[in-house]
């Protein structure tokens, strides 16, 4: 197996002069993006930096509870995101999210660490986190994705659902369509991705092992199992997701709750 | 004797702090139109009757039933609303009629026969085919109400059932209505703004407060 070329601080410079390419476009054609990509920048490198050295840390201790209150980090991290970038709101939707990761990323994560990797002990961070982070960062599209095209759809055919009520449909009857066409809508990127990973994307999980000296074949097996959990956890975080979304904007009157929609400040 | 539909002190929230109230009874046969100025919540307060929003106070009964006591769905079968835009899918208009008969609070079959009389009786010949979203608004205003019609209802709720519609289909809609009511003795709450049509359907006025 070939040697890891570690990283000198002399090339993370050299890395960093390219992202003044990406400033000197902005610059040329006056996109005026000169500030965000900064930030943009600085942000990078201080949250890369910090998770290093927190990895670090929770790498090199072996007890479950720093683990732990990292994923809970990550998990409310990834909940707020994945609001975020959704147009239209409901109370509690905040809540609905993380629960929603929570319940679908820990489970798909330690059935993969638990059955087919097989780690030990159960809470091994090397594997655990890389893994969950993956499972989230996926999670998180398809979950907002279908939350925005639920809500949407049922600010849209408010009407139409509400004739269907009319007409004595139960709220699970009025609102099966835009519920199955929502999860449908948040599983879309997954099955694209799969279908073009290794002919037009490298996964990033495997180009860094391959970067960091894994055999090629190796490789593949763990994305493999990557890919297929991902399809697991984004799946069932878009069930999920608009399961809970369902509670909440229909009530146990059959009633569509149009006003607990609102749209979000931005 | 079943003993209609009891509406009392029912009060639904308007936009703000406004609200809208009514009160009536209507035994079966009976008709009623509630009248105030636009804006006034007569369309929320219809909807209010249909339980699909939440009344802030007052109660409605159905043959001294309350709606959660026959099951929402079925009390709305037995009393349906129909809106005053049609709400159909882009499906054909036979879908559309067919989809009210698969609801699990569906206690008949659809009968086709009976639709395509409905439809000729409101002057809609050889829609049944036709993708509903492609009738005019007049013609998809008929094909809502016979949707609603199908299900032979108790009452029938009515926010403006003829406002998209010319003089000839919209006494063809009113002699519908009387036929159903000395048929079955079916109730009907309506809104309009002619006062004219309340008065052909005989229907009593209900001041909206």
């Amino acid at each position: 197996m070939s040697q890891t070329i570690a990283l000198t601080p002399v090339d993370l410079v050299i890395a960093t002069a390219l992202v003044f390419v990406a400033g000197a476009v902005s610059v040329l054609l006056r996109l005026g993006l000169e500030r965000r990509l900064a930030v943009a920048s600085v942000r990078t490198l201080v949250q890369l930096g910090l998770l290093g050295y927190v990895l670090r840390w929770v790498f090199g201790h072996d007890t479950p509870w720093p683990v732990l209150v990292w994923i809970a980090v990550m998990i409310a991290a990834a909940g707020r995101a994945a609001v975020a970038r959704s147009s239209r709101k409901y109370g509690h939707v905040h809540l609905d999210a993380f629960l929603t990761l929570a319940l679908t990323s820990l489970a798909t994560t330690f059935t993969v660490t638990g059955a087919v990797v097989g780690v030990q002990p159960w809470y091994q961070a090397q594997y655990v986190i890389p893994l969950l982070g993956m499972v989230l960062g996926n999670s998180l599209t398809g979950i907002s994705l279908a939350l925005d095209h639920l809500l949407e759809s049922l600010d849209a055919k408010r009407e139409l659902i509400e004739a269907h009520l009319a007409l004595g449909a139960t709220r699970w009857e009025a609102a099966r369509e835009p519920l199955a066409e929502a999860v449908r809508r948040g599983m879309i990127p997954i099955i694209n991705s799969m279908s073009v990973v290794g002919l037009v994307s490298l996964p990033g999980m495997m180009t860094g092992q391959i970067l960091s000296g894994e055999d090629p074949v190796d490789a593949v097996k763990y994305q493999l199992v990557v890919m297929f959990m991902l399809a697991a956890s984004t799946s069932l975080g878009c069930i999920v997701i608009a399961l809970l979304a369902y509670r909440r904007l229909f009530d146990a009157a059959h009633r569509l709750r149009a006003d607990h929609i609102n749209a979000a400040s931005s | 004797m079943p003993a209609g539909l009891r509406v009392e002190d029912l009060t639904v929230a308007l936009d703000g702090e406004r609200k809208a109230r009514c009160s009536f009874t209507l035994a079966p046969g009976e008709r009623c139109a509630l009248t105030g100025p636009s804006g006034s919540g007569k369309t929320t307060l219809l909807r209010g009757i249909a339980q699909l929003v939440a009344p802030v106070s007052g109660t409605v009964h159905l043959d001294d039933q309350p709606p959660e006591a026959l099951g929402y769905p079925a009390y709305r079968r037995r009393v349906v609303y129909v809106g005053q835009r049609p709400a159909l899918t882009a499906a054909t208009v036979r879908a559309n009629l067919e989809a009210a008969f698969s609801y699990r609070a569906a206690s008949k079959p659809f009968v086709l026969e009976g639709a395509q009389t409905c439809l000729e009786a409101l002057r809609l010949r050889d829609v049944l085919d036709r993708p509903a979203r492609e009738l005019s608004v007049g013609e998809q205003q008929r094909v809502a109400f016979v949707r609603a019609f199908l299900l032979a209802p108790d009452v029938f709720l009515l926010d403006e059932p003829t406002s998209a519609l010319d003089p000839d289909a919209e006494a063809a809609l009113e002699a519908l209505l009387d036929a159903d009511r000395d048929r079955r003795q079916s109730s009907t709450v309506i809104v309009t703004h002619q006062t004219a049509q309340a008065e052909r359907l005989g229907a009593a006025r209900v001041e909206v407060a």
